[in-house]
């Protein structure tokens, strides 16, 4: 997923250079994580081997087994730390607002702009994360389901949101996750951001109905 | 000619019942060729390899599905009632055929791109369905794939619980199912009460 920083990721100085071990250790964990989704979203999650891993991040293979078991526990922590960063950033913009449907736009916009600016991570972390077996996909339905406190704030703004079923946030959120899907299977991840009126109404309606909704989704695009 | 169509069926459906059980990555064709009870000879005879296999079988579950779904909506039913028969239809079926379940919605995901749109192409002749509740919401401008933000509310539900091994319980879960399906075309107020419905009758 998104964070386009990672080609310029900081590397300590190679041979006698003093520096703490867990410093060396963090940085080469860190570059390893994010060469594991770039090499995955670049290749396939299945063709992708250790050897690609460790050439991308620069690191060697005794460095690698220190860190990981294997290939799928490596991609498991990249995913979780790369839907991490995402979710934060969606978070922070949520929380500078005031009104929900304000907030729920604002957050909505950046998880757009995110995925829109890295296409394959994007389609790797949403659409072919099956690939990578069952414990990848129920990785990903967490992720969606983070989301989830952001949604059900509409549950205080929405006269008798408080009766809504329980799982309402689920559901906003299985939507905005199909129409995202919808685009990334569609190759048009690039086309994201444009999709924020959708995914918007999509998220206000169970709470709001079309009606309130749609007005919401009108006002300031 | 007629053993052989069967010996295929046999296969296919040996495939649907395996990729349930064991998942699509662990299942390989001495396994389906065993639940079908054919030969190797026989199985590449019909099919190139697995995944042309699972391909067909997919094809042919979302024929009998959907089938089923749409048979029993009666064409002349408001919106309404049929969305409400088609989507019991579905749960009731998901429920009684864990594994068809996992196969029709988990697994699928994992057997590639090809079947990947597969799944897609099926989820959207469902939304075509949906599509005609737009006639509810009067003169309203719905978003033009409000069809899609219900199907993916209503799949993201089903694929949860189906992956957590839950089938048998997707029938109590209904009223929700229901409320999340209806609630883009016809609001919170409208969807609550045939979630309430539904759950009288459950």
């Amino acid at each position: 997923m998104p964070r386009s920083s990672q080609g310029e990721r900081w590397r300590p100085p190679r041979g006698r250079h003093g520096l703490p071990p867990e410093v060396v250790a963090r940085s080469q964990r860190e570059r390893l994580l994010a060469a594991t989704m770039q090499v995955a979203a670049e290749k396939g999650y299945t063709p992708m081997t250790i050897a690609d891993l460790t050439k991308r991040a620069g690191i060697s293979r005794t460095t690698f087994y220190e860190l990981f078991g294997d290939k799928e526990a490596c991609f498991l922590a990249a995913y979780d730390a790369a839907v991490d960063r995402l979710v934060r950033r969606v978070s922070a913009a949520y929380e500078a607002e005031g009104r929900w449907p304000d907030r729920a736009r604002a957050g909505l916009r950046v998880l757009l702009e995110a995925l829109a600016s890295e296409p394959a991570q994007a389609r790797l972390a949403l659409v072919d994360v099956a690939a990578a077996g069952p414990a990848a996909q129920r990785r990903y339905r967490a992720a969606v389901q983070r989301l989830t406190p952001l949604f059900d704030d509409g549950r205080d703004f929405a006269p008798g949101g408080r009766s809504l079923p329980a799982n309402t946030s689920r559901m906003a959120a299985g939507a905005v996750a199909g129409l995202v899907a919808d685009e990334l299977v569609a190759g048009r991840a690039e086309q994201l951001p444009g999709l924020l009126s959708d995914v918007l109404f999509a998220t206000l309606v169970p709470y709001l109905g079309p009606d309130a909704a749609a007005r919401e989704v009108g006002e300031e695009i | 000619m007629a053993a052989t169509q069967t010996r295929r069926q046999a296969i296919l459906a040996a495939m649907v019942r395996v990729v349930g059980q064991k998942g699509y990555k662990e299942t390989s064709v001495a396994d389906v060729i065993a639940e079908a009870n054919v030969s190797r000879t026989t199985f590449y005879k019909h099919f190139e390899d697995k995944h042309t296999c699972f391909l067909a079988a997919y094809e042919m579950l979302v024929e009998e599905v959907f089938g089923e779904v749409v048979a029993k909506c009666d064409g002349g039913a408001p919106w309404l009632a049929r969305m409400t028969t088609g989507l019991t239809t579905l749960v009731d079926r998901f429920a009684v055929d864990p594994a068809l379940a996992r196969t029709a919605v988990v697994e699928v995901a994992a057997a590639g791109a090809d079947a990947r749109r597969l799944h897609w192409e099926a989820v959207a002749r469902f939304t075509e369905y949906l599509d005609a509740g737009r006639e509810l919401a009067g003169g309203r401008e719905l978003p033009a794939n409000i069809s899609l933000m219900s199907a993916g509310a209503v799949s993201g539900l089903i694929f949860d619980e189906l992956l957590a091994g839950r089938a048998a319980e997707l029938p109590a879960r209904l009223p929700d199912l229901l409320f999340a399906m209806l609630v883009p075309y016809v609001g919170p107020q409208v969807a609550a009460a045939e979630m309430r419905r539904a759950a009288q009758r459950h």
